[in-house]
């Protein structure tokens, strides 16, 4: 039953502002166009009014959700590529259709590390693309390679690199057309976006943020142990993100709180303080990995998954011991001083205030990857920068019953909840939760408002990709990709440009 | 003149939703038809929005047939700035109920000929047959519209500079910045308000009572426009207990009185009219 003039108004519903509050208001879209509607102009200035009217009963009328860093779903995993271009393809779109049930009408697949060949064929497929009844393939996001070897988690080891040229390396990698100008990688002013996980403190990656940011790609600091310094630097330089925070990175310690401490960096000043590490844990020199990198790598049980041909296992938790990092206070003086040039850039000065931008910062709110204490303790220190993302393996599926299921290679898998064990031992296996619990989770663990736990995965996700005004957002002009929640946070239905495309029947 | 005294702005505001809404419907408009009705924009009248909005929704009302007429409209202000009356009134109520925007007329504060804009909207309201019922509200000097103190009684729609208490009164919408609240507006005059069959204002708050007092105890005096309205063969003023408070007692009892009065006859008119006997049903005012 459609609108006869194409308008729909949806009324007796709350809709999430952009400042995390819920405001009693109608939606007006234009279900032929697929966006959202400036209501008051299309009723001045159109003259026009919507024909059809949806009475949501007082639910939440959200934007989509999006999930900027998901590895997989039902059955599919967006780092397998057998060489069969149609085949990848169809089975992108198959979870493009199907995740529209867990209130997902955006995501951006994750490609965990791969063979330096696999890389440009993977990425060309993975352009933005959408069908009527599916939710929007944002791009891509490449979590490695160049990425600590101490922080690889489940990432191969052999496959790990650093980058020598800096952005040269980038592009010999993942090809030079994919890392295009933005305009020029789209070709056409579509919505698209690009997510590298990295580790700036390897070799030459520190050099190619700020040209990867011009670009248009989204530079995200993650399976790595820069300290405070080099990660300040790097967002200094233009990261914007941190992927899965807590997880994969060196727990938050007083003197030197590393990637997780730019939660709590001054947005005005910056501290005068200038820890330094024990080690030089970030060299210039080219060629040269850096020494913690080159540490050999202890292989037990736990890490042997990694060297599986297509790996497998939650990277995020996986941790390999974290070398010795207990850090140090030295003074800072002038003369004879051994810190390095960027440390000295990072090192502002009380005299000297400067403005900075805290990053955003992904968290997976399943109850196992963050402790919910944990989750509470990020969100209260930066809530603006909180991204909810699942990180979810290929066996994301909400259908999916408890118990033993196939996985691959003859192995097996138990699920119990969102727990995820390899059959037999208590290797957990990733992240199988959907983005609409986490939502619901997130309200949980931190006490906020579910309005507020929408805005960590509808308008924060868009605003650190930049495309929120046209996701993410109930703005005039964005798509009208939305969610009916009801008040506790169960999606009813959920909408694609402006039609209805699944609801709990 | 009729004045009702009701306890509170919301038991005011239903009031005069029910009085409209049996209007409307007594009216039986149609699309050749229409029900003409003016409308304000202000605190006062919300309650009254609210109520219609409500008798809307549970279908003892509809606006199919109704065609509106906005009271004034800043000058300069853009259409979709917060504080236009475009704005209030979207969001206030032509939103919420089943008005075809077509129907809806407000003065366009941004045209390029202002005093072609205000003939045009006079030469509207006419090409309808006139306004059937216009609500308004008042400020505390007594002003209709933006009919500010020492506007003429014979005035029409028009530029009107903006009374220095107005602007003071607007900054709190513009960030108590004097300077961004607009000095100019279009407005109906006193004398297009006077043209329409009926008259129905808004009056609440103990801050609006001296205006009252002003508008219905004294003389006619175009320094408190609205007293222009003791001139109007069919006018409501519909008031809570707080603006009563600088009338004299007798004229509250007075005015008590005839609301018996005329709650009886309408009765008894209803009556004669739903038997068939006569055919108009209007009353007009009982005083």
């Amino acid at each position: 039953m459609s609108s006869q003039n194409g308008l729909v108004c949806f009324t007796n519903c709350f809709l999430p502002q952009e400042d995390g509050t819920l405001l009693e208001q109608d939606l007006w879209i234009d279900e032929r166009r697929g966006v959202i509607l400036n209501a008051q102009k299309t009723f001045f200035a159109r003259r026009e009014r919507p024909d059809k009217i949806v009475d949501l009963g007082g639910n939440i009328l959200s934007p989509g959700l999006i999930d900027i860093q998901i590895n997989g779903a039902y059955g599919f995993d967006f780092s397998v590529f057998d060489g069969n271009d149609e085949a990848y393809k169809s089975s992108l779109q198959e979870v493009a259709e199907r995740i529209v049930e867990t209130g997902v009408t955006s995501f951006v697949p994750t490609l965990i590390t791969q063979e330096k060949s696999l890389y440009p064929k993977i990425l060309r497929l993975l352009r933005p693309f959408s069908t009527a009844t599916s939710a929007t393939v944002l791009g891509w996001h490449a979590e490695g390679p160049f990425i600590d070897m101490a922080k690889r988690g489940a990432h191969a080891p052999s496959f790990l690199i650093s980058a020598p040229q800096g952005i040269k390396s980038f592009e010999d990698l993942y090809g030079a057309e994919n890392l295009a100008d933005s305009e020029d990688w789209l070709m056409s002013g579509t919505l698209g976006v690009r997510i590298i996980t990295a580790a700036p403190e390897v070799n030459g990656v520190m050099s190619a943020v700020e040209e990867l940011t011009k670009r248009g790609v989204v530079f995200s600091i993650g399976h790595s142990i820069a300290t405070s310094d080099i990660a300040t630097t790097a967002v200094k330089h233009g990261a914007r993100l941190i992927t899965h925070l807590f997880n994969a990175m060196p727990q938050l310690h007083h003197r030197d709180p590393s990637i997780i401490g730019l939660l709590g960096a001054s947005p005005h000043l910056y501290s005068p303080f200038s820890p330094i590490t024990t080690k030089a844990l970030y060299s210039h020199s080219p060629g040269v990995m850096s020494p913690i990198a080159l540490t050999p790598m202890r292989f037990d049980s736990k890490t042997a998954i990694s060297g599986l041909k297509s790996p497998v296992g939650s990277e995020a938790l996986d941790e390999v011991e974290t070398p010795p990092q207990t850090p140090v206070f030295k003074a800072r003086s002038g003369k004879g001083s051994t810190l390095k040039k960027t440390q000295s850039i990072a090192g502002f000065s009380l005299d000297e205030p400067v403005e900075f931008t805290r990053p955003f910062y992904e968290i997976i709110v399943d109850g196992i990857h963050s402790h919910p204490n944990s989750v509470r303790l990020a969100y209260s220190a930066y809530p603006e920068g909180c991204i909810l993302i699942t990180d979810a393996m290929k066996i994301l599926d909400p259908n999916l019953r408890d118990g033993v299921h196939e996985w691959r290679d003859g192995k097996r898998f138990v699920k119990e909840g969102d727990k995820l064990y390899l059959e037999g031992t208590d290797t957990l296996a990733g992240s199988v939760v959907t983005l609409d619990k986490c939502v619901r989770n997130f309200t949980r663990f931190t006490g906020c408002s579910l309005a507020e736990s929408i805005k960590c995965a509808t308008y924060s996700p868009a605003k650190c990709l930049g495309i929120e005004n046209r996701k993410g957002t109930l703005r005039a002009g964005a798509d009208a990709d939305l969610v009916v929640f009801d008040a506790q946070g169960i999606v009813q239905s959920t909408w694609v440009k402006g039609k209805q495309v699944w609801s709990r029947a | 003149m009729r004045l009702i005294v009701r306890e509170d702005p919301s038991t005011v505001g239903d009031y005069i939703a029910n009085y409209i809404c049996r209007r409307i419907n007594d009216f039986e408009p149609t699309a050749e038809k229409p029900f003409v009705l003016g409308l304000p924009t202000g605190s006062s009248p919300i309650p009254t929005y609210k109520a219609l909005i409500k008798l809307v929704k549970d279908g003892k009302l509809t606006l199919k047939h109704v065609v509106t007429f906005n009271m004034d409209e800043y000058v300069g202000l853009p259409q979709d700035h917060s504080e236009s009356y475009h704005t209030f009134m979207f969001r206030e109520f032509f939103s919420h109920v089943d008005i075809p925007p077509s129907q809806v007329n407000i003065l366009n504060g941004n045209a390029k000929d202002l005093i072609g804009e205000c003939n045009a909207y006079e030469e509207k309201i006419k090409s309808y047959g006139g306004i059937e019922l216009f609500l308004g509200g008042i400020g505390e000097d007594g002003h209709i519209a933006f009919n500010e103190p020492g506007s003429s009684l014979a005035s029409r729609t028009r530029i009107k500079t903006l009374a220095y208490d107005t602007i003071l009164a607007n900054a709190r919408f513009f960030n108590n910045d004097i300077s961004a609240v607009p000095r100019m507006a279009l407005t109906v005059g006193v004398a297009t308000v006077l043209d329409s069959r009926e008259v129905v204002v808004v009056v609440t708050g103990q801050r609006k009572a001296l205006a009252l007092s002003k508008a219905i105890e004294e003389g006619v005096n175009h320094l408190w426009t609205l007293s222009a309205l003791q001139l109007h063969p069919w006018a409501l003023i519909v008031v809570d207990e707080d603006a009563t408070a600088e009338l004299h007692v007798k004229t509250v009892k007075y005015f008590k009185s005839i609301e018996r009065v005329q709650d009886e006859v309408e009765a008894s008119q209803r009556e004669l009219k739903a038997k068939g006997k006569i055919s108009e049903s209007q009353v007009g005012s009982m005083e």
